[in-house]
């Protein structure tokens, strides 16, 4: 498997553990506004991000340990070709999602709902965009 | 026009000594996943690696690339 669709796994692993609870808990804890509330939202976030950082972190060193030189190695055209396609594909789902967050949640959502479908909204922009690098270099294409 | 791109670097590489995909692919300076889509016609090079594949080879570049037009039937002189 190629190192950089190795990275791509790990981006797509750190953000299944890290947000897949994050919005678990959210959901569940949706219908109960205990005091606190917004602390408490920031504190799962912050969790969450580090969560994230650290798998990726540690993943990065251990790929970069197992590949030294693939991991040195520049990116080449093709590289790049897939790298664009990913981003161009990930633009379109998180503007879609922009849209869907800013100009008709404000009428029948507020406050945390619609902060949280907006980080949901980042987080399945992110999976489109390693999605597709997985998927470009599984199909060699 | 459809068509199709079609190589000839896996019997390139063969008479060139059984050169190895990591070998060209630092030759030409992309990765051997990448010769290995190439050969297998998953994904077209640029025409500046399409040209230093063919410099590697030392051969024109159609002999190491064709294109096969579809529904179009070559004259016979």
């Amino acid at each position: 498997m190629p190192y950089r669709e190795k990275t791509a796994w790990l981006s797509l692993i750190a953000m299944a553990v890290a947000f897949g609870p994050y919005f678990a808990i959210v959901e569940a804890s949706s219908h109960s506004r205990p005091s606190g509330a917004s602390l408490r939202q920031l504190g799962l976030f912050a969790v969450a991000a580090v969560v994230q950082m650290a798998i990726l972190g540690l993943g990065h060193l251990y790929l970069n340990r197992g590949s030294p030189g693939e991991a040195r190695t520049p990116l080449d055209e093709r590289d790049i070709t897939i790298m664009r396609r990913s981003i161009s594909f990930a633009y379109y789902v998180l503007i879609g999602g922009m849209i869907l967050v800013g100009c008709v949640m404000p009428f029948n959502s507020s406050g945390w709902t619609i902060v949280n479908a907006a980080l949901a909204m980042i987080v399945l922009a992110e999976v489109a965009h390693y999605g597709v690098v997985v998927m470009s270099y599984r199909r060699q294409a | 026009m459809e068509g199709s791109i079609t190589n000839r670097i896996r019997f390139l590489r063969f008479q060139n000594g059984e050169m190895s995909q990591a070998e060209l692919g630092q030759r030409i300076g992309v990765t051997r996943q990448t010769i290995a889509a190439i050969e297998a016609g998953k994904y077209s090079p640029s025409l500046e690696a399409a040209f230093r594949i063919a410099h590697a080879f030392n051969v024109p570049l159609d002999e190491v690339f064709q294109w096969n037009a579809k529904g179009v039937s070559s004259k016979q002189t």
